[in-house]
């Protein structure tokens, strides 16, 4: 009997109502943990997937380029992404890249400089041999496309990122549409069919009226993947992808971080990235904050830095033959 | 004991529930930007009641705006670009396929009365576009822009939009070549049929170092040498004229993402300088009053990019004479027009709220 008056005590003094305020609001904070875990969820299991690959650049067998793997860019210095596009509707097994962008980017100053790669551009690959740039991405993954953009512009990337066309479309589409002024009719009666589409050779015509307009995700790919109707070819559809690079910047400046895990869904499968979400978030940042003003576009159109070439020399291909020293100067200048 | 229990299983639907309110509130944290869908013309009411009669396109469908309300007009289809007959008695509309796009004569509440054109084919090179319609002065022919003839396995295929014109209750096979346009840019766009028998109309170019230019030239006859009345740099389009052809209104963006609506007077061949009305935004597809007093035009509202309908007073400052501006050369590459002179900026008004037209059709009103 004696011993059981300090145990109701103990019990009493258990049921103290600034206990029972300390317990119910760590279990409300526990839940509301849960709820925001729950509702963040897809973005972590997207960390894991798609964003923060590996890439392991092979050191470079060129005498007097520039070899890779420095240690990445600190945060808040200035850094350099490959953005790599690529049709992901299984025409070929590894897909080549039909659009590789340079983007360096200085958060500080708020400065984006893009330098649109042709893909034609014959260059030694980092996996041996001569080819088209856009075959990189087929023959070693984003190792060799990044291995092979560093030897040969003499840039160090710090960061990739893949998009597939599908990607492209939901992205687009995701955002709302995006806003440019489309600066002349796009026509192409040659343009790819590809896009849910069972047969994948297929051709189909369209046409992108000029002018300012809102573009849904179709419409969008159609204006940065045409190419048979424009006198640059390759060169100008280049000029358009960084429009509508722009206008994505855009709108994705009126994204918070609640709108993360619809967007990592829409991108499910047709993105990935070498970046972290610490690096992803800050450059979210940079796309708030830069004015368009500050962006410089850099095409390495023919002749200036570039020239047509075909036959046995570039493997019976028609080809873009870069002009290195004039390709150089622009990415020393830009690329330091 | 028991009580503890009993309290401790009664919260457990006070967590979960506090759990999903988190969830939930999280969710309306999101882009209202991105969120933010369009409605149609029909379901809502303007914010200013214009004069006249209008007509807009959205997502495909035609509305009639008078008196302050929206009608839908037309059977369903994928509409675009309507215009006026000179006696306000039909529409001609362009009804867009999969592949190619035809121009249809429609009564004022969009019933079709004929197919002007037919374009479709099972062979894919055979289809064609044929877009941008406005009927003469005199209502005798019919100007569009079209993309015949093609190029054939030059390089690419070349697809580029000409100028043609053909009597309004003729057939398509009377159609006529009015202008050569620069190939593999696009081609020539917006044509614009003149009381003195010559037309204006848009023209593309593309420089080897990628940048396209955009500029609004005049052309006396079928394909005879057109003259540029804009310079290349200054990229105009979209010519909209006053309904005393004595003023062009345009879109021009001096090779940026954003334009700006100006305004010169024009004197049948020759354009003066040019009046800056608004600028740094997107405006597009402006198109005069009946009375020439005011401009309408669309420009999207924050940053959804939905296209507004806006109302544009016009300020009563004299206008420059076309005479007084330098003769226009022939050069594509001369720059004709003087610095845009500076204007007190009007007060624009919003007129749509909540919709998304059609910005690459422009209104038609009257």
């Amino acid at each position: 009997m004696a011993g059981q008056v300090p145990t109701r005590r103990r019990r009493a003094s258990r049921l103290h109502p600034a206990r029972i305020a300390a317990l119910t609001l760590f279990c409300l904070i526990l839940s509301g943990t849960a709820g925001a875990a729950a509702y963040f969820f897809p973005v972590v299991v997207a960390g894991v997937g798609q964003t923060g690959q590996t890439v392991v650049v092979p050191p470079s067998r060129s005498p007097g380029v520039a070899a890779t793997p420095t240690p990445s860019a600190a945060p808040g210095s200035p850094f350099t992404v490959l953005l790599l596009g690529s049709d992901d509707d299984g025409k070929n097994k590894s897909p080549l890249t039909q659009s590789m962008i340079l983007v360096r980017v200085e958060p500080a100053t708020k400065h984006v400089t893009m330098l649109s790669i042709p893909r034609d551009l014959w260059v030694p690959l980092s996996v041996g041999g001569y080819a088209k740039i856009d075959a990189a991405y087929a023959y070693g993954g984003a190792a060799a496309a990044i291995a092979t953009v560093e030897r040969n512009f003499h840039v160090h990337i710090d960061e990739y990122a893949w998009v597939g066309l599908k990607g492209l479309i939901k992205l687009v589409d995701r955002l709302g549409g995006v806003d440019l002024v489309v600066t002349n009719p796009v026509l192409d009666d040659q343009y790819p069919d590809d896009i849910n589409s069972g047969f994948l050779y297929g051709y189909r015509r369209v046409a992108v009226l000029p002018g300012p307009q809102h573009l849904d995700g179709s419409r969008a790919l159609q204006y940065v993947r045409s190419r048979h109707n424009d006198i640059n070819g390759d060169f100008g559809r280049s000029a358009r992808q960084q429009e509508v690079l722009l206008a994505i910047k855009a709108k994705a400046s009126t994204l918070n971080a609640a709108d993360l895990p619809d967007i990592v869904d829409t991108l499910k499968g047709n993105f990935t990235t070498s970046m972290g979400l610490d690096r992803v978030r800050s450059l979210l940042s940079v796309a708030t904050a830069f004015d368009i003003a500050n962006v410089k576009q850099i095409v390495l159109y023919v002749p200036t830095y570039t020239s047509y070439g075909n036959g046995p020399a570039y493997g019976g291909a028609s080809v873009v033959v870069p002009h290195w020293a004039q390709i150089l100067a622009v990415t020393r200048e830009n690329f330091p | 004991m028991i009580l503890r229990r009993i309290a401790a299983i009664l919260f457990l639907p006070v967590m979960l529930g506090f759990g999903s309110g988190v969830y939930l509130y999280l969710g309306t944290l999101k882009s209202k930007v991105v969120q933010e869908r369009p409605v149609l013309p029909t379901v809502t009411k303007p914010k200013f009641v214009l004069p006249g009669t209008m007509y807009v396109v959205q997502d495909g469908r035609m509305f009639k705006l008078n008196a302050g309300s929206f009608t839908e007009i037309g059977p369903a289809g994928d509409w675009s670009q309507p215009t006026l007959t000179p006696d306000h008695t039909r529409l001609i509309a362009v009804s867009r396929g999969v592949e190619f796009s035809d121009l249809y004569l429609l009564d004022l509440d969009g019933h079709v009365v004929k197919r002007i054109t037919k374009n479709d084919s099972r062979v894919l090179e055979y289809n064609h576009w044929a877009l941008y319609p406005r009927v003469s002065p005199d209502g005798a022919n019919l100007v569009y822009s079209y993309d015949s003839p093609k190029l054939t396995k030059y390089v690419e295929e070349g697809v580029d939009l000409s100028v043609w014109s053909m009597p309004l209750n003729g057939a398509q096979y009377q159609a006529r070549r009015w202008t050569d346009p620069y190939w593999y840019t696009g081609g020539d766009v917006s044509p614009i049929p003149l009381a003195g028998g010559g037309i204006l109309f848009v023209r593309h170019s593309i420089d080897p170092s990628t940048v396209v230019h955009s500029q609004i030239y005049y052309q006396a006859r079928a394909l005879a040498l057109a003259k540029p009345l804009t310079s290349d740099t200054e990229d105009c389009s979209e010519p909209a004229l006053s309904p005393d052809g004595t003023q062009l209104a345009m879109i021009c963006s001096r090779g940026k993402q954003t334009t700006a609506l100006e305004i010169a007077p024009f004197n049948g061949t020759v354009l003066g300088p040019a009046r800056v009305l608004m600028e740094g935004g997107l405006y597009g597809s402006p198109v005069w009053s009946p009375d020439g007093k005011a401009l309408a035009y669309y420009a999207p509202t924050g940053l959804t990019g939905h296209f507004q309908l806006w109302y544009l007073p016009l300020p009563v400052a004299a206008t420059p004479s076309a005479t007084t501006s330098p003769s226009p050369s022939t050069s594509a590459h001369a720059s004709p027009i003087v610095a845009p002179t500076p204007t007190p900026a009007p007060a624009p008004v919003q007129v749509t709220e909540g919709v998304d037209l059609s910005a690459t059709s422009p209104p038609v009103w009257y």
